[in-house]
């Protein structure tokens, strides 16, 4: 009798907090589904469809010829090769670096405002302004060639960093690289901040060493942190755009940094061809999904509570 | 009774002093590599142009070029048209940072904290959004804001980016770990879920917000297709939109150039200022004891 | 009854002067509606301070007509028209380059010039205003694209053909008469740059001449056709044509860049503002006459001095004797505008543009009407001679729906034989490859 009736009120207790639940959830469902699901749907239904998107004809339902010439097509995967080669090469150093120097500033624990200030001040700079910035330090009399030309001692020599296939790669992952370092850093030191002091206080009374204590507790503890920043990091360097976009319109290559998002733009609003972009965007959109999920998987497996 | 969990003040564990130094070292190299660019922009910002391309580069300006600065203000056609433009960005990545944050927060709360149906759902539509590239629904997007009549308004430059899915993740992530009894406790007392996430949640969870501000701020600073899409009046563009035109005319000022970065860059830099000091709340228990 | 149709005939009578007009009463009271017209155009600060005078002056002659002026980065402005279009907004008034605005005007987003509304008697009257050609590009000449013969769907806001600037001074530095050796084919202008050119190192300091790198269909292309070769054949089947000029003028950019003579490239700061700046950087680039008053505003020292020149495109040894490509910007009307917008939005460009003076003096815009041509601020402009001259061997830029794509390939051609040294023969075998397809699938 006594525990039905706890049960009941135990139940009623929980759809009362599910139903709040719901309510703090309604405005973001509101708001995605005006301007993300629906946008995205859109997007995404043109796939099936030749669209060219000035021209008021209306679509026409083609099944899955989009699909097939985009996957034949070089230009895609060489599309996919520029963005798997600047996000392998943009994030995992991202993630890696950041966590390190966060927890070096952690370590040495003074002035952790001033470390976060200077760590993250590149990435106060607008797009626009650090591609006007970067570009004028690739210039061939620019200092990235003299710092370049003093470290081997040399002179005169041109990187080419804008020029040349495989640098203008790498100029791209430079800039990205140290436009959101700052950023992930500061993700981490907040992560890291985060773990309550107690529990360091009970390991030390347990007679745990600072390597202990940083293998055991705070590794572990950062794993949330870890999952966000990668995840982050890895989704951001797939929809990389306007460090390629800015730099391929003042006349670097275009093959070689021409990321997915890029093709994607230049398919819809110069080729005028929506579904064919469409297509490339699922495609995208599949991928991260897949790779998301992968770490969403791995990160969960090792969840910490305490 | 919180603040104790989350900013101690015991310090039981150091480091001795040299590696400690070492440390710093390290750090002081990496960060100086890193400010390179910036510093070179604010050096640059002092020059008149012809320095900048001179090879060595100088780091010290021969003159100081204030010129460059009112080139930079007055603009292309001398209408200090800039300054509304700072005015625009400002109010919008202000605001942008403002709903973002709580919004954000409420749903990253509900989806740490509570448990209903079709919760999964929900996370995994909102994560979805992120993956997708802003150039793909960009289209798409504007004619749902066309549609919605929020052409060349202060609504259209900011309501389409009130709340974002990265911010939700953030919070969330943050949330899962804080303490559950203590929200049940004052469920127990009687507090409403509201109240309760007002006072007890929200105000407890500085750093997450901070840096959820910090970074909104200047991720709708840096917004430069949307409002170009969205606004024709001149009363309504926004840095970035600004930029873009400079650099095109004066291609070969560069001094201006760099001075009209440089100014674009001052609020974001003021703003990271002013909010990091809810970051040191947390100073970790490595910490020697002083901030 | 009576007194009913005396006031009937009264009123009759009272109102005759209103329909006086006959046939143009319905156009009459339907231009009196009022009207609210945008235009979008790129950034120019000296032609939107006058345009905007234009516009104040025509709202004041024309109350019943609002007109809103915007302006946007000339690098995005095509995107947000197109998007605009996409979604049913776009502005009333716009202008884009030829090769921007041709698949919208091929998609049938612009509106027939009513030359009657302009005061002329039919096309060929308003044709006949302009230099030979120059409204061909917009002219749907035989009803092809939209059943209506002989329709004029845009004006031209400017014609730009380039030629070279050389900065006298540089030429003497390096112990040249530029009036005597400037360079007249292209062999002359690789031999000249090679006596100017400054390194230190690998990196070049001065340069003679240097490429308008980008524009590759407006200014390059020239050269390959003075060798003999075409984008695309006149019949609109095959795509580069002659591969033997194309091979030929790729070796010539190959030779040209950092592994061949090393004398410029893609990479340098673009030669046009270097070329103001009279730094003794760069002694030649190409331009158009509109550079001039760019000049003026940004280095009247140099302007003023008289020490440059502008000497006319050059040619290869024993080529065609083709000048540098001319290009357009036209002003064109929105179509998915209702009929008497459109009319009015028309009568606004084409009082616009009748200060043809204006444009070239104030904002240095040449406006291919016989008048400007003809007119004392043409020639008094140094060296407009020798535009024009170039003009008459010149002809229009090639311009498809899919111009943008070919341009892209043709550079990522000629950065592939400059930067990764590429043979000229693998290049122009893909290039037309390439090209190929693209012709092939908009066919």
């Amino acid at each position: 009798m006594n525990t039905e009736r706890k049960g009941k009120k135990r139940r009623g207790v929980e759809q009362v907090q599910a139903r709040w639940g719901w309510y703090f959830v309604i405005p973001a469902i509101v708001f995605f589904s005006i301007f993300s699901f629906y946008p995205i749907i859109n997007a995404f239904t043109l796939s099936f469809f030749k669209k060219n998107m000035i021209s008021p004809i209306p679509p026409r339902f083609i099944g899955l010829e989009n699909y097939i010439y985009v996957l034949q097509s070089s230009d895609f995967w060489n599309s996919v090769r520029a963005t798997l080669t600047f996000t392998l090469g943009t994030f995992i150093p991202l993630v890696i670096a950041s966590l390190v120097i966060a927890l070096l500033i952690t370590l040495q624990g003074r002035n952790f405002r001033l470390w976060q200030l200077l760590y993250y001040s590149p990435a106060v700079l607008s797009s626009a302004v650090a591609a006007l910035i970067w570009m004028l330090i690739f210039t061939p009399t620019g200092i990235a060639n003299q710092f370049v030309n003093t470290l081997r001692n040399t002179s005169g020599m041109d990187m080419r960093w804008l020029s040349s296939g495989e640098m203008v790669q790498i100029s791209t992952m430079i800039v990205y690289f140290w436009k959101y370092i700052g950023y992930f850093t500061v993700l981490y030191i907040t992560g890291i901040t985060k773990i309550p002091a107690v529990i360091y206080e009970a390991a030390t009374i347990d007679g745990a060493s600072r390597s202990q204590a940083f293998f055991k507790i705070t590794l572990p503890l950062l794993k949330p942190t870890t999952a966000l920043v990668s995840i982050v990091a890895m989704l951001q360097c797939l929809k990389t755009f306007s460090t390629q976009f800015l730099f391929t319109q003042s006349g670097a290559p275009k093959a070689p940094i021409n990321v997915i998002t890029l093709n994607i733009y230049n398919t819809a609003l110069k080729d005028y061809n929506v579904g064919r972009a469409s297509v490339m965007s699922i495609l995208l959109f599949v991928t991260m999904l897949i790779l998301t999920i992968i770490q969403l998987k791995v990160s969960r497996s090792d969840d910490v509570t305490y | 009774m919180m603040s104790k969990a989350i900013s101690p003040g015991a310090s039981k564990l150091q480091f001795s002093l040299g590696i400690d130094i070492i440390i710093r070292i390290l750090l002081l190299l990496f960060a100086v590599i890193i400010l390179v660019p910036l510093v070179f922009m604010v050096t640059a910002s002092f020059m008149p142009s012809s320095e900048i391309t001179h090879m060595p580069y100088r780091w010290i300006p021969s003159r100081i070029a204030w010129n460059n600065f009112y080139r930079a203000l007055a603009g292309n056609d001398g209408s200090f048209v800039y300054i509304r433009n700072i005015l625009n960005s400002l109010f919008v990545s202000v605001t942008v940072a403002f709903t973002t944050v709580i919004l954000s927060s409420i749903t990253g709360y509900s989806l740490a904290k509570f448990n209903f149906k079709g919760k999964h759902i929900v996370f995994m539509g909102i994560m979805m959004t992120m993956m997708i590239p802003f150039e793909t629904i960009m289209v798409p997007m504007y004619m749902v804001a066309l549609k919605l009549g929020m052409q060349n308004s202060y609504q259209g430059l900011i309501v389409p980016f009130m709340m974002n899915a990265f911010g939700v993740f953030l919070m969330r992530q943050y949330l899962q770990t804080f303490p559950k009894d203590i929200m049940d406790a004052a469920r127990i007392d009687g507090c409403s879920e509201p109240k309760i996430f007002r006072s007890i949640v929200f105000v407890n969870s500085g750093p997450a917000i901070a840096s959820l501000a910090i970074l909104t701020f200047r991720q709708q600073w840096d917004n430069l297709m949307w409002p170009l899409m969205i606004a024709q009046d001149k009363k309504f563009k926004t840095i970035p939109t600004y930029i873009v035109s400079f650099a095109e005319e004066k291609l070969s000022d560069e001094g201006a150039m760099m001075a009209a970065a440089l100014i674009a860059s001052i609020p974001v830099i003021i703003m990271f200022l002013t909010l990091s000091k809810y970051f040191v709340g947390g100073s970790s228990v490595y910490s020697s004891g002083k901030e | 009854m009576k007194k009913l149709l005396g006031l009937v005939l009264a009123v009759a009578a009272l109102s005759a002067p209103l329909f006086a007009n006959g046939s143009q009463d319905s156009a009459a009271s339907a231009e009196k509606k009022p009207v609210t017209l945008t235009l979008w155009t790129h950034e120019d600060p000296n032609r939107q301070k006058m345009e905007e005078q234009f516009a104040a002056e025509y709202m004041a002659q024309n109350p019943h007509v609002t007109i809103k002026y915007s302006v946007f980065p000339s690098t995005k402005i095509q995107d947000l028209i197109s998007s605009a279009y996409a979604a049913k907004n776009a502005p009333s008034i716009w202008n884009l380059e030829l090769q921007k605005a041709y698949p919208l005007y091929t998609a049938g987003l612009v509106a027939p010039i009513p030359v009657q509304a302009l005061g002329f008697k039919n096309e060929q009257a308003l044709i006949d205003t302009y230099l030979p050609g120059m409204l061909d590009p917009v002219t749907d000449k035989d009803g092809k694209l939209f059943g209506k013969k002989g329709k004029i769907y845009g004006l031209p806001l400017e014609m730009v053909n380039f030629c070279i600037y050389l900065n006298k001074k540089i030429f003497r530095d390096a112990g040249l008469d530029p009036d005597k050796d400037y360079p007249k084919t292209w062999e002359d202008v690789m031999a000249v740059s090679e006596k100017i050119v400054k390194r230190n190192g690998d990196i070049i300091t001065r340069r003679g001449f240097d490429f308008r790198y980008g524009d590759y269909l407006i200014s390059w292309v020239p050269m390959v056709e003075q060798l003999g070769g075409k984008v695309v054949s006149d019949d609109g089947k095959e795509a580069i044509v002659n591969t033997q000029a194309w091979i030929k003028a790729l070796q010539f950019m190959q030779d040209w860049g950092p592994n061949g003579k090393n004398l410029g490239g893609p990479t340098y700061p673009v030669a046009r503002k270097v070329f103001d700046n009279n730094k003794d950087e760069i002694a030649m680039h190409l331009s158009g006459l509109y550079q001039e008053a760019r000049m003026k505003t940004s280095n009247p020292d140099f302007y003023n001095s008289k020490d440059w020149m502008v000497i006319p495109y050059p040619v290869f040894k024993g080529g065609k004797d083709i000048a540098n490509t001319y290009y357009f910007q036209y002003y064109m009307v929105n179509s998915q505008i209702p009929e008497n917008e459109q009319v009015e939005a028309w009568k606004f460009v084409a009082y616009m543009l009748s200060h043809g003076d204006m444009y070239l003096e104030k904002v240095a815009l040449t406006q291919p009407t016989k008048k400007v041509f003809e007119g004392e601020v043409f020639k008094s402009m140094p060296y407009s001679n020798v535009f024009y001259n170039d003009l008459k061997r010149a002809h229009v830029v090639y311009h498809s729906s899919f111009s943008w794509r070919v341009n892209e390939l043709i550079k990522e051609a000629i950065e592939n034989v400059m930067m990764n040294k590429v043979a000229p023969a693998d290049a122009v075998a893909k290039l037309k490859k390439d090209v190929q397809a693209l012709v092939d699938e908009n066919r």
